[in-house]
């Protein structure tokens, strides 16, 4: 492993907050109903209607978040695009599924098969930004854009690559919705489910950076004690105490019991440190973690954290914050740490 | 006619998935494949669906499809003379 330095040069979303735009930092779109799909930009800039036709909304919207953030990153190219997505294309999934049990097997449409597939995502992306390098789909439920990071964060110091796109990317449906809830997964008490399409630019070069990617670890544990091993090793990897945090971000969403979950471990984990939360604007997604990347990389690069950000008042203030550790739990059993430095 | 082609139109910006175009876009002569709007073979199969679906009109013979698919227009006279819904 090389001590290769990681920028992050970009980083653009789509979802329930205006699209492709920093407003909610001032001025949140706010919601009061439990679900909600993504406010979409027009895609005409991005994609022909000739061409779109064969893209659901989760590919037309990887496709315009990448667009930008490489735009923005001043870099024509990519060494690596990899993503990740809870459940990939799950609308057209919806649609072949339900033309299956109307009408059977005989008036099937082809392309809501062909186009329901998780792997359409990075390749899309690639053909569009002609892109001949690495490319990877992770489908990991509620740490595939982690997992995605990961692959890259590796690569980078493997020194295989010196830059990469990174996306998170999954579609919510009323049907997938419900379905959820139904089976216990999400949206229960003031949680708002949402969608999410997440993309950023790596690089080993600094210029025009949001900040930097300092560290970036997966931890699949069951134990608090052993979970506070890992979370110290990684702070002590990164030569930082719990002290030196400014911020933890985290997946508060408005489910009790998910809030409830991450306050007694971060208790535990990081004491009394700040904590924010962006699941009260962005909603809750698979690849929700992805949004908290974005969240933090924009705080930093503004240096301004929105009140509404914060989880508790106390905490409440104007400094600038030299750094941000994202805390990401999934299951119970799948966590995240993602240290962004400006 | 005129109301069967706009419907068309209408039909085929659904099941194509034509999202951002409006019936007013196609030209109702213009070829639907090549140079025209630009739809290829997977587009045929969904205009065969939609045929079998929409007017029950059931392809007997697939190279009939090059004749039939040649223009909006051209399709909407077929549909006129074989619906069977």
């Amino acid at each position: 492993m090389t001590n290769k330095e990681i920028y992050v040069l970009s980083a653009k979303q789509i979802s329930i907050q205006q699209p492709l735009s920093e407003e909610w930092m001032t001025n949140p779109t706010l919601y009061d109903v439990p679900f909600s799909r993504s406010i979409d930009p027009s895609f005409k800039e991005y994609v022909s209607p000739i061409e779109a036709r064969r893209m659901g909304k989760i590919l037309k919207r990887a496709l315009a978040t990448s667009k930008e953030a490489l735009k923005e990153s001043g870099l024509e190219t990519v060494d690596a695009i990899v993503t990740g997505t809870g459940y990939g294309c799950i609308e057209n999934t919806e649609f072949f599924l339900d033309a299956l049990s109307k009408e059977g097997e005989q008036l099937l449409k082809p392309t809501y098969f062909m186009q329901s597939t998780h792997n359409t995502i990075s390749s899309l992306i690639a053909i569009q930004t002609k892109n001949h390098g690495y490319n990877a789909t992770y489908a990991h439920k509620g740490i595939s854009f982690d997992s995605a990071l990961y692959d890259a964060y590796l690569q980078f110091k493997l020194n295989k690559i010196n830059s990469a796109l990174v996306g998170g990317h999954d579609e919510m449906t009323e049907t997938f919705y419900h379905i959820l809830r139904k089976g216990g997964v999400m949206g229960f008490d003031n949680e708002i489910c949402g969608e999410a399409a997440i993309s950023v630019v790596l690089s080993d070069k600094q210029e025009n950076a949001l900040c930097k990617l300092a560290g970036h670890k997966i931890i699949h544990q069951q134990g608090i004690d052993s979970l506070k091993e890992k979370v110290a090793n990684f702070l002590q990897e990164n030569g930082k105490t719990c002290s030196d945090i400014d911020l933890i971000l985290t997946g508060i969403s408005g489910y009790k019991e998910n809030d409830e979950a991450y306050l007694s471990e971060t208790k535990t984990l990081f004491g009394d440190r700040p904590l924010l939360k962006y699941k009260n604007l962005f909603g809750e997604s698979f690849t929700a973690s992805g949004i908290g990347f974005y969240v933090a990389a924009q705080c930093l690069k503004s240096g301004f954290v929105p009140k509404h950000l914060f989880v508790n008042e106390k905490d409440i203030t104007d400094k600038k914050p030299n750094n941000i550790l994202i805390f990401n739990r999934s299951d119970g059993t799948n966590y995240s740490l993602t240290l962004l430095e400006k | 006619m005129d109301e069967l082609i706009y419907k068309l139109k209408q039909e085929i910006i659904e099941a194509l998935n034509l999202e951002d175009m409006t019936p007013e876009d196609i030209d109702e002569n213009a070829s639907l494949f090549g140079e025209g709007l630009g739809l290829d073979s997977i587009d045929a199969l969904e205009l065969i669906v939609l045929m079998e679906k929409n007017y029950g009109i059931k392809l007997q013979d697939p190279t009939q499809g090059k004749e039939i698919f040649k223009s909006v227009k051209v399709m909407a006279e077929f549909i006129q003379k074989n619906r069977t819904k």
